[in-house]
């Protein structure tokens, strides 16, 4: 069952479209963007090997099961509760953040709350699901989709209007020094792996190193082709013209021959089900940690309430949405985001390594 | 036993049965000996009676050796109880005394024990021949295609009133247990007054008993049922059904047919794709219509949007309710052509699709394109093989039509994913439903 580790983090690759990922690095285009990719990209395997090493010593077992009797329950429940907010807002800004791009490009006339109460239900229905089912989930999406974004890659790169020259030019910037943004904007692409704190439950042994390896070359790739083709399609000084660069890019790529012209409407549909799944594996997490707060006296009614917290933040988020500057939430999320995950990781380093299962 | 204990077993069974046109009080006389036979003469195959009691009665002489012919006799069985033996007389077992013992002679009349020829699964090549409505009969067939002794033969009965005789068979050695004892518990659990045929389960295999998708298979298919014994499946024959059941089901059972195993290996491949094609567009087609003709044309390149709109120039409303007309009209259709006696079935199609289909267009009520995807929609539906999975699948893609009239494309997909992810967490009897890999046995 290991491949489902090596799915989380592909997962997580793919979504980084969505969430500004592209825009930021293409911002530090000529200010150390390839040296701070390199460094993400130590920094995020470090990162992921300890947090899988960790886990490792608990085969089966997620961190609400690891923690329940070691704690006191006040404790207990400002973890978990502290812990789930971190990726309920993880996978809510994922879903504003797809939801504005659905309502510029395909649904402008349809109202976002509109938009947003039909992926509640989508994913309400999923996260109450257990986490095996999630994975099967995963599983089948991300096999149904793979084709579709391998086709895309493959469209992109082969592309006439894929100007090599510009890439050749940010080639040129390669020894700037690096700098914490895009430093951290980059190591979003591996943070999949912090889903292991319940998706552990599943990995009975531990993570063989071919998925390391695979994770190390396909997030190389990934970083480098989320921020080099829309460089390479809109030349070096015109890509941070778009707020969306890839949705552009995309829109670039013409299908001669296929009944739908634009790869633009392709791309899109395929995000919807990586953003459902997405969204759904970062809230599976944070619903079932909230759920490791009240482990022992399970019921139905808190469930629910659970879901109502969800829902009400998320529409009422939507509703707020062009208040809150979503660009700058993001960069300020991103970068909370990676001191959270290194601090997290070490704390289980040294606080739960030396425990016995 | 001693004599008055017989005797008021023998009223006391006599007062309980009603009396009716069909049951038959007989006594048997001898100068030495003599034999009381209480049996429903409707129930029981009264030649049988005739060479295993009243031949031997009257040839054999002595009482005792006539006694010891009853008590070796395979056919016949002792005195258990007394609810026992009124249950196998209801059963069609004819209930002797003699010489204060009390016998019990299954000679059951076996009705309908011709084999049928299969009609809802046809295949062109491989045998022909399905299942017949004796339970015997099944498990004869079934043993005559899977000649191991490692298969098993539980009986129980299902249904209060009916008291059906369902029996379960499995391979002892490649059955998992986890499933077995999900299966035994899951029939336990049933609570059903007339119990008939297999596919009344279905609602059971969930606690709101309320199913769209089955987790259990019916089947009419002998060869079916063993290639599924070597794959560790759990067979349930049921009396009086010409239909075996299949547990645990996933949904690449359902979408198999026997024909793959009869044809070579690619076609058999070819064939099977073809039928996952055929899920696709007869769940997608109504949904995508609505989506790109009134939500996003320009998803289609310009020439593809411009002959979608102007075959729907003349129509005067919106696309989703030239769907449902559609729509209807099919599923009536379809359903009356079911219903209908054979001799008219085909009157029905001609004047439905041909003249209808043809009229609404030229009436300018639906568009040409609406008439092709509406039977692309049906036909494709057909190439599912399981009759209960497709009409499952015929009513899922009202949800992906019901969503892409509000949301267009949006909810196309989303529709699609939600659909994948019931499938996802579906279970059958411990097996996850919506899975491609081979169930290999657990030994």
């Amino acid at each position: 069952m290991n491949r489902y580790f090596l799915y989380l983090v592909i997962l997580n690759m793919l979504t980084n479209v969505i969430i500004f990922v592209p825009n930021f690095l293409i911002q530090y285009r000529y200010d150390g963007a390839i040296m701070s990719i390199l460094i993400a990209t130590i920094s995020g395997m470090i990162l992921m090997y300890l947090d899988s090493i960790v886990f490792a010593r608990f085969p089966g077992k997620g961190l609400p099961e690891i923690i329940e009797n070691r704690m006191r329950v006040p404790f207990k429940i400002i973890l978990f509760v502290g812990f789930s907010l971190f990726w309920f807002t993880a996978g809510l800004i994922t879903l504003l953040g797809y939801i504005d791009i659905l309502h510029r490009f395909i649904n402008p006339d349809l109202p976002k709350v509109w938009l947003m109460v039909i992926f509640l239900a989508a994913i309400c229905f999923v996260i109450q699901l257990s986490t095996q089912k999630v994975v099967y989930l995963l599983e089948i999406i991300l096999l149904l989709n793979g084709p579709l974004v391998i086709f895309i890659f493959f469209k992109a790169i082969t592309s006439d209007y894929l100007n090599w020259d510009s890439i050749f030019e940010i080639g040129t910037h390669f020894f700037t020094p690096p700098k914490l943004t895009p430093i951290v904007v980059a190591s979003y692409v591996f943070s999949g792996y912090t889903n292991i704190i319940i998706f552990n439950r599943l990995f009975k042994e531990k993570i063989k190193s071919i998925n390391f390896a695979l994770i190390l070359g396909l997030s190389i790739l990934n970083l480098f082709t989320s921020f080099l083709v829309p460089i390479g399609f809109h030349g070096a000084d015109g890509a941070h013209e778009y707020m969306y660069p890839w949705i552009m890019t995309s829109d670039s790529i013409r299908l001669v021959y296929s009944p739908i012209e634009r790869a633009l409407f392709i791309f899109l549909m395929l995000y919807i089900s990586i953003t459902l799944l997405s969204v759904s594996v970062h809230w599976h997490v944070a619903f079932e940690l909230i759920k490791g707060s009240y482990i022992k006296k399970q019921s139905k009614k808190k469930n629910w309430l659970v879901f109502a917290c969800f829902i009400g933040f998320s529409i009422l988020a939507v509703l707020r949405i062009d208040l809150l500057k979503p660009e700058m939430v993001i960069k300020f999320w991103l970068i909370a985001r990676y001191f959270f995950e290194i601090i997290i990781v070490f704390c289980f380093f040294f606080f739960l390594r030396r425990r016995k299962a | 036993m001693s004599s008055n204990k017989v005797q008021s077993i023998h009223d006391s069974i006599k007062s309980k049965i009603q009396k009716s046109e069909d049951i038959v009080l007989k006594e048997l006389k001898t100068k030495e000996k003599n034999l009381d036979t209480f049996y429903f003469k409707t129930l029981t195959d009264e030649t049988q009676l005739q060479n295993f009691l009243i031949k031997p009665f009257f040839e054999i002489i002595t009482p005792d050796r006539f006694l010891s012919y009853l008590q070796s006799h395979p056919k016949i069985k002792p005195f258990e109880s007394e609810q026992q033996t009124l249950d196998e007389l209801i059963g069609g077992a004819v209930i002797l005394f003699y010489m204060d013992t009390i016998f019990i002679l299954d000679s059951r009349i076996d009705r309908n024990n011709s084999v049928l020829d299969t009609t809802v699964e046809t295949t062109i090549q491989g045998p022909q021949s399905g299942f017949s409505e004796s339970l015997g009969t099944n498990l004869g067939l079934i043993r005559h295609r899977y000649p191991e002794p490692s298969l098993q033969v539980d009986s129980t009965k299902i249904g209060s009133i009916s008291r059906t005789q369902v029996m379960i068979v499995y391979d002892k050695n490649k059955v998992d247990p986890v499933v077995l004892d999900n299966v035994k518990k899951f029939l336990s659990s049933i609570d059903i007054e007339i119990f008939q045929s297999g596919e009344q389960l279905l609602d059971f295999t969930k606690k709101s008993r309320r199913t769209l998708y089955p987790t259990i298979m019916v089947t009419e298919r002998p060869d079916r049922v063993a290639v599924n014994l070597t794959t560790g499946k759990v067979i349930l024959l049921i009396a009086g059904s010409p239909f075996a059941v299949l547990m645990p089901t996933v949904m690449k059972d359902l979408m198999a047919s026997m024909a793959d195993i009869y044809q070579t290996y690619w076609i058999g491949k070819f064939l099977l794709t073809l039928r996952y094609i055929g899920l696709f567009t007869s769940t997608m087609l109504p949904a995508v219509y609505v989506a790109l003709t009134s939500y996003n044309p320009e998803v289609f390149r310009v020439q593809l949007a411009l002959s979608v709109a102007g075959s729907r120039h003349a129509v005067p409303y919106p696309s989703f309710i030239e769907v449902l007309l559609m729509l209807i009209m099919m599923e009536l259709l379809m359903e009356a052509s079911i219903r209908l006696p054979k001799a008219i079935g085909p009157t029905a199609t001609t004047v439905g699709g041909l003249i209808l289909g043809q009229a609404a267009t030229d009436a300018g009520l639906v568009s040409n394109i609406m008439i092709i995807i509406v039977s692309l929609g049906a036909i494709s539906n057909f190439v599912i093989p399981i009759s209960i999975f497709s009409f499952a699948v015929r009513i899922s893609k009202y949800l992906l039509l019901l969503l892409s009239i509000f949301y267009g494309l949006v909810g196309v997909i989303i529709g699609f994913f939600l659909l994948i992810a019931y499938m996802v967490s579906l279970d059958s009897f411990g097996k996850p439903f919506f899975t491609f890999i081979e169930n290999k046995s657990t030994n």
